[in-house]
């Protein structure tokens, strides 16, 4: 294995011709109208509409790091998109509305570009010939799937661009002799490489994974070699520590120091964050509130733990149960949010006028609700949409003058350990202390949990009072509070000061809940068991007798899966044979052909086998960056076939051909659902090639002429074909059904 | 820790580089003098010879017998003070009470436990009329006394067997007496033995699993003589009966299963073992721990059938020819034809599957019509009607002519409480989205042709004509509009549809597919003559397997509701570091309380140890890879063996419960804690071998003091706390510890 490095410009004129005549190629057949379809595909409703996001300056939440969108809006910045488009459905039209989306394309198109020269000199570096690494090249770049993903604002192809780089400078690391300069350049770059991986999507962490366990394996070989001193093992292990620690960590955090210096704005993503985080964006900012709360004071009450709102009453009634007056949990500022605090004891007392009585611990209280005069109230029936038999409904019961009954009595329960310690444990002082509200007939606890009411409540969150709630989900705090006769100088409050780290942190952990949260099922997911054979594509947009289906090119993926059997058999045979004590392994073209394929295909491994933990919703393309290692591995395979077996040039000349040949056929006849080209309902039929691609002929025409022509209408109408884009954060909290597409029949007459 | 003997013998130590850590080299039998012996010879010291053997004799009887008094002692005593139904007797009693009453009933565990629960009662003259409710006093005629010596009898057993392990495992003889006081002074063994519960069987056979184990190790050089096969039976015989008490029997099996292939490939390595020999390893293998523990657990089975002949609450969960078997079951007497107007419930026949079901709640989501679900309880909810489709004449009770229902006839299914049609529509199902949703819609009048299904009868048991037959006939019912197939594959719907089986049409037409299949289970049709449905019979295996699909769904549907705070229940995490205990019944002055904490000594020691054996473990491993030779191949097996593989069986009965979904228990700690005890005899014993012999003695001694003084401390949890809780206020070592 040569020792250099696989650089461009130190490698020979025949490689930089075959480079540059590939990458020419890969120009051509991934940017080819790229324009095309000139509107919303997939997840461009989500992936564009962050760049909206980003320009405005609104916050949002999403379950992915921010490095690649940040490029996309980097991309759509300056070809002068100024934020307007809303993104919002598969199929808007971007023309009219004079979107840069062919810049914001160009962004992971070129990176797909760039994954091709990358893959030539990756091989390069595992020792392959030029011909061989060409080969590689061309099956990354005639790839249906990475094609189809590249070409639209979608992060895969940031993702794999960044994998690819990260194999590339790895593959490089290994060969350099140890502590010179470029050992120290390829350390460096990996871990620049895999900051940036992370950075796209959380799946880098199984890319930081297969660096983690190549370097654990190649330490534990190194602390065999007895001619390495103990210092020099403890430099070893240190600069490794630096770069592929070290550094990723800093670039991801640098990633999110400018996610929080883009959005200073609120927007749709607040209502993920805590009040603190919340209190950081601009018009989110609370004026300084009085710190002690007496009776008679005028509050607003929010929930600690889900980030629902504040308590809230409207006047409407439940359509259940009781039929009184609703109580939710109301995410924003509103006149309804507005409590009086009165003893439960001296109801009839005008506590406004009185001098100030604090607010202590173990006060029996009533809430009145202001503006409809009604209280707080609780009673043993079961809330309108959790009918948990430990649960009761929470209503506003009572009208102006009427005095109240006892099953209006909350007792306040300061809990010491969440209140800022000092004054704020004993008496009640707004958004320092944190407190449960017992109702004091039954002895349940006032409760809320992400749960929405239906449409009668206007989808707001369902507040009920349990007696076996978790402690979390039952604890509220006070955020605004005016009583008249406080003193003007009285001592006033707002939210601590949060710092990058903790904002970090808390997004970080949002991120994580909202991740694990996707797992509703969607028309277009699929099992990780059924990638590497490629059962099933994902329908990305539907439209004018077009479509674009993201399906591989399946003589790649059935090579690259073939590859992956025959490496296991051989791993199989090889460890049988060595424990019957054959030395297969003084070999060195075994010892090579294990560690070069072997690397990838662990690659691999560790990029497809943590699919099966996910619970998540799945998708098709989560399987790219395996794929990729995987097409190496095979290709790495090739390479030791022609060298040990074939030998002839001629032949390995013509075999290498044919492969490619086959590739070449097989991406041609799938492309139209690619590039979203006109196509006939008998080429389609015919490029089907396994029964549960399901891509919907009938949205082509029978005649190719038929597109040019006023015929166009007679084809038979897009009926079933549901294009959805996937669930992330925003698209949940929103409403589920806001991303299904126009072709979804409307539901029955009831 | 242990004193380096660095002799870097490169050549010597170059056949074990290869091989990592196993030192059992071709051609490299380490003469494992200490094993060439017969090996009850052998059960002396492995670091002390001096002793006397004369002494060592009186020990390996005395002290045994010994323990074996204390342990009936501490399981025993004052066992029946408490005469309430505690923690979850009320489960196992009561399915102790359906043994002796020999009613058909439905539980998540395998039936070894509950039938020995039964014979406990049998043999006390109970009559299995108790209730068994929770807090409840047990009345004059049942002897839970007796039922509770039964259980803790096994419980009391486990302290012999683990001084009979540690021996085997060659601890020394002070840490044998150390790690079998620990399980001896174990306040949550101590606690959950007296009770009517599975627990302490579980443990016994997960400690006998683990003592044939570590036997069959030891008669490892003496293959296929009588004591070999002895110890290998015996170890399936227990892993069998282990798996038939509760599936995380399994986790021990998987121990027994990690060590078998492990020593086959040894075996496998050493080029001078004959293949047929090596065959008659494998084939020694399977017979014994495979189809022997498989047996056991059939077995288990089908006395659980046989014993329990009469229909009961658990019926919903089988077939419907299992429940026609049953006594007094009403599907016996259902008219043979189907017909127009008949009513019936609708069985799904695929594994676990449930009756056709609606309920006046709606889809929150979807259509938003009423809900249809597959239930495994009897209710009148699922009870259908057969009507014609709109536009054939009406269906008129009093008219003579009745129209059966045959193959191929296109039918509605109304549903009776509510008056609807089976319905479905282009609308992805709430959970399996590629599937049609499922929904009750319209009434009588109202509704459109989405509301027509076509029967397919794919086979029938017993007849060949072309009607439609009660309980025989498999039917598919095909969506007239949408060509789809009615579905229910055992997916559970989130908490607004109750937890119970989502069903959808299915576009695929996959004939084979069990989960489309439908039968016809209790029918009713007043104008038809009564059938016989005795005359089926149902396959063993069959029931055997439709039980376990259906105990391993409801087990996955056992899932802690994330909103509500469940005192009982509590985090794997929480367990090795004794976060958390359990109040096994209620709080309140005037009854006897128990409270289920490990010995906090003995829960602290052992996880420590289990961290300290890992780091041991890596220093050791390093310090190979550096070339050092700090163990004879004799002392590496007997780390891997005596440390290593307890510390693997602590971890193969920890981890599993941080994946599972489903809510988790202290008590679920239980076996994990005996492997970790296991772990830190070994270590201790590891640490203290190269100490002169007072600086042991008085380790030794500090260790026992310990355990037999944090037990005493905390035995009133154990035995029973008698009046005010708050008298024990001191107990309460941590804030988080509610005694």
């Amino acid at each position: 294995m040569a020792s250099t490095s696989t650089k461009f410009s130190t490698l020979p004129a025949k490689d930089k011709a075959a480079i540059l005549s590939i990458t020419g190629l890969a120009v051509l057949v991934r940017l080819y109208k790229i324009w095309q379809p000139s509107s919303v595909v997939f997840d461009e409703v989500h992936f564009g509409g962050f760049a909206s996001k980003y320009i405005k300056g609104r916050y949002f939440m999403d379950v992915h790091p921010p490095l690649a969108k940040l490029l996309i809006t980097l991309a759509g910045y300056l070809a002068g998109y100024d934020g307007d488009f809303d993104f919002k459905d598969i199929g808007k039209d971007y023309i009219e509305a004079g979107v840069p989306y062919v810049a914001m394309r160009l962004l992971p198109a070129t990176l797909g570009v760039l994954v091709i020269p990358l893959s030539f000199l990756t091989l390069k570096a595992y020792g392959c010939t030029s011909l061989t690494s060409s080969l590689g090249a061309l099956l990354v770049l005639f790839e249906n799937a990475l094609t189809t993903q590249s070409r639209f604002i979608l992060l895969d192809s940031p993702l794999v661009f960044f994998t690819a780089l990260t194999a590339y400078a790895w593959a490089n690391f290994q060969n350099q002799p140890a502590f010179r300069s470029s050992w120290y350049w390829y350390l460096f770059l990996t871990g620049l490489s895999l900051g940036a991986t992370v950075s796209v999507k959380w799946v880098g962490l199984f890319t930081i994974a297969w660096v983690g366990v190549t370097t654990v394996t190649g330490l534990w070989h190194l602390l065999g070699d007895l001619s390495v001193s103990p210092k020099q093992y403890v430099k070893h292990f240190f600069w490794r520590a630096v770069f592929l620690i070290g550094v990723p960590v800093i670039f991801y955090m640098l990633m999110f120091g400018i996610h929080f210096i883009c959005l200073v704005n609120p927007g749709d993503g607040d209502g993920f964050m805590s009040s603190e985080f919340q209190a950081t964006l601009n018009n989110k900012k609370m004026v300084d509130t009085p710190a002690d709360v007496a009776f008679g004071s005028h509050i607003t009450i929010r929930h600690l733990n889900t980030q629902g709102g504040y308590l809230h009453s409207h006047d409407h009634l439940y359509p259940t149960g009781s039929k009184q007056q609703q109580i939710t949990l109301y995410p924003h500022k509103d006149d309804n949010n507005l409590w009086l605090v009165e003893n439960a004891t001296e109801v009839d007392v005008d506590m406004r006028a009185l001098p100030p009585v604090y607010l202590r611990d173990g006060d029996v209280i009533r809430l009145q609700h202001v503006s409809t005069n009604r209280r707080l109230h609780s009673h043993d029936l079961r809330p309108p949409v959790t009918e948990a038999d430990w649960q009761n409904e929470v209503s506003a019961y009572g009208y102006k003058g009427f005095a109240g009954d006892a099953n209006d009595n909350f007792r306040i329960e300061i809990l010491e350990s969440k209140s800022k310690p000092g004054k704020a444990q004993e008496y009640v002082r707004a958004i320092e202390t944190k407190f449960r509200l017992v109702h004091t007939i039954t002895g349940c606890v006032l409760f809320s949990h992400k749960v929405k009411l239906p449409s009668w409540a206007y989808e707001q969150q369902e507040v009920t009072c349990a007696k076996q709630g978790t402690l979390p989900n039952s604890i509220w705090y006070i955020e605004y509070n005016e009583h008249p006769t406080l003193p003007a100088d009285a001592e006033k409050v707002n939210y601590p000061k949060v710092g990058f780290f903790k904002k970090f942190a808390e997004l970080q952990s949002v991120m994580w809940e909202t991740n694990a949260g996707l797992i509703a099922s969607h028309t277009w997911d699929s099992r990780p068991e059924a990638w590497p054979y490629l059962r099933r594509g994902i329908n990305f947009w539907v439209r004018d007798h077009k479509q674009v289906y993201l399906i591989g090119n399946i003589f790649i993926w059935w090579l690259s899966t073939a590859g992956l059997v025959i490496y296991a058999l051989f791993k199989i045979v090889t460890i049988l044979r060595w424990q019957r004590g054959y030395k297969d392994y003084s070999l060195p073209s075994v010892q090579a052909f294990d560690s070069t394929v072997g690397t990838n295909f662990v690659a691999w491994a560790l990029h497809y086998f943590p699919f099966y933990l996910m619970k998540r919703q799945l998708f098709l393309h989560h399987y790219l960056p395996a794929l990729y290692f995987a097409i190496l591995g095979v290709v790495i395979a090739w390479d030791l076939f022609c060298k040990k077996v074939l030998r002839h040039r001629a032949i390995i000349t013509a075999a290498t051909i044919g492969i490619l040949a086959i590739a070449v056929y097989t991406f041609v006849m799938l492309s139209p659902l690619a590039y979203a080209e006109p196509w006939t309902k008998y080429q389609c039929e015919n490029a089907k090639l396994m029964k549960h691609w399901d891509f919907d002929c009938n949205v082509f025409p029978t005649d190719l002429s038929k597109y040019d022509s006023s015929h166009i209408a007679n084809v038979s109408s897009v009926d079933g074909s549901v294009v959805e884009a996937s669930s992330t954060a925003t698209s949940s909290f929103q409403s589920a059904k806001d991303t299904i597409g126009e072709a979804l029949p409307p539901r029955d007459e009831l | 820790m242990a004193t380096a003997g660095s002799t870097t013998g490169a050549d010597a130590h170059g056949a074990l580089r290869q091989r990592k850590s196993k030192p059992s080299e071709p051609g490299r039998e380490p003469v494992e003098q200490f094993f060439q012996d017969k090996p009850k010879t052998v059960i002396g010291e492995y670091y002390r010879d001096e002793d006397d053997i004369s002494l060592d004799t009186v020990e390996k009887y005395v002290v045994p017998m010994l323990f074996t008094i204390l342990s009936f002692v501490t399981r025993m005593y004052r066992i029946g003070i408490s005469d309430i139904v505690t923690w979850d007797e009320a489960h196992f009693g009561k399915f102790g009470s359906h043994y002796l009453k020999r009613e058909f009933y439905f539980d998540v565990h395998p039936p070894l436990g509950k039938m020995l629960v039964g014979l406990s009662g049998y043999l006390c003259g109970y009559n299995g009329s108790f209730e068994f409710k929770s807090g409840d006093h047990y009345p004059e005629d049942v002897n839970y006394t007796f039922m509770r010596i039964f259980n803790a009898t096994f419980g009391a057993l486990c302290v012999p067997v683990a001084y009979y392990t540690a021996k085997s495992l060659k601890f020394s003889t002070l840490a044998t007496w150390l790690v079998t006081l620990m399980v001896l002074c174990e306040n949550s063994y101590a606690t959950i033995s007296r009770f009517i519960l599975l627990d302490s069987m579980l443990m016994l056979f997960t400690f006998t699993s683990f003592l044939g184990l570590a036997k069959f190790h030891e008669w490892r050089r003496h293959p296929f003589t009588s004591g070999w096969w002895f110890w290998l039976t015996f170890t399936g015989v227990n892993i069998g009966c282990v798996t038939s008490v509760k599936w995380v029997g399994m986790l021990t099996t998987a121990l027994v299963g990690i060590y078998t292939i492990h020593d086959l490939w040894d075996k496998f390595g050493d080029l001078k073992m004959p293949v047929v020999t090596y065959a008659k390893h494998w084939i020694s293998r399977i017979v014994c721990l495979i189809i022997l523990p498989l047996t056991i657990y059939l077995a288990c089975f089908k006395i659980h059938f046989l014993i329990l002949e009469n229909s009961g609450p658990g019926d919903a969960q089988m077939s419907s020819l299992f429940q026609a078997n049953l006594r007094n079951s009403d599907l016996t007497k259902g008219p043979l034809d189907v017909a127009i107007g008949s009513k019936f419930t609708l069985k799904n026949m695929g594994y676990g599957g449930g009756l056709l079901h609606s309920h006046v709640q709606t889809f929150p989501e979807g259509s938003e019509q009423q809900q249809v679900t597959c239930y495994h309880h009897k209710d009148s909810n699922n009870e259908w009607v057969f009507y014609p489709i709109r536009g054939s004449p009406e269906y008129d009770p009093n008219d003579s002519e009745i129209r059966f229902i045959e193959s191929g006839d296109a039918i509605r299914l109304i549903h009776e409480n509510t008056g609807r049609n089976l319905h479905s529509h282009v609308m992805p199902a709430p959970i399996t989205k590629d599937q049609n949703e499922v929904s009750c819609y319209g009434n009588l009048t109202v509704g459109d042709d989405k509301d027509n299904w076509i029967i397919e009868i794919v086979s029938d048991t017993a007849h060949s004509d072309n009607r439609v037959h009660t309980l025989t006939s498999s039917l598919r019912f095909r969506h007239q509009v949408l060509g789809c197939y009615l579905r229910a594959a055992n997916v559970n719907l989130p908490p607004w549809g109750f937890k119970q089986v989502e069903v959808t049409c299915d576009k695929t037409n996959n004939p084979r597919d069990r989960f489309t299949h439908w039968n016809v289970e209790m029918h009713v049709n007043p104008r038809l003559p009564q059938g016989d449905a005795k005359a089926y019979k149902s396959p063993f295996l069959r029931d055997f397997v439709h039980l376990n699909v259906a105990m391993m769904t409801s087990n996955n549907a056992l899932v802690p509701d994330p909103d509500k705070r469940d005192e009982l229940a509590s985090r794997p995490w929480q367990w090795p570091v004794l976060n958390v205990g359990l109040r096994m019944c209620g709080w309140s002055n005037d009854i006897v309380k128990y409270y289920l904490l490990g010995n906090p000594f003995v829960v602290w020691g052992s996880t420590a140890s289990v961290a300290m054996l890992a780091i041991v473990t890596f220093v050791y491993l390093c310090r190979w890879q550096r070339k050092y030779v700090d163990m004879t191949p004799d002392e590496v097996s007997h780390f891997i063996y005596s440390g290593l593989y307890p510390a693997l069986g602590w971890g193969l009965h920890y981890f599993p419960f941080i994946l599972m979904a489903r809510v988790t228990y202290v008590h679920h700690y239980l076996p994990a804690l005996y492997f970790a005890i296991m772990t830190f005899g070994f270590l201790f014993d590891f640490g203290t071998r190269k100490l002169s012999w007072w600086a042991r003695y008085l380790a030794y001694l500090l260790a026992y003091a310990a355990v037999i003084g944090v037990f005493a401390l905390y035995s009133p949890i154990s035995f029973g706390i008698i009046g005010n809780h708050e008298n024990y206020d001191y107990l309460n070592w941590l804030s988080t510890w509610t005694i």
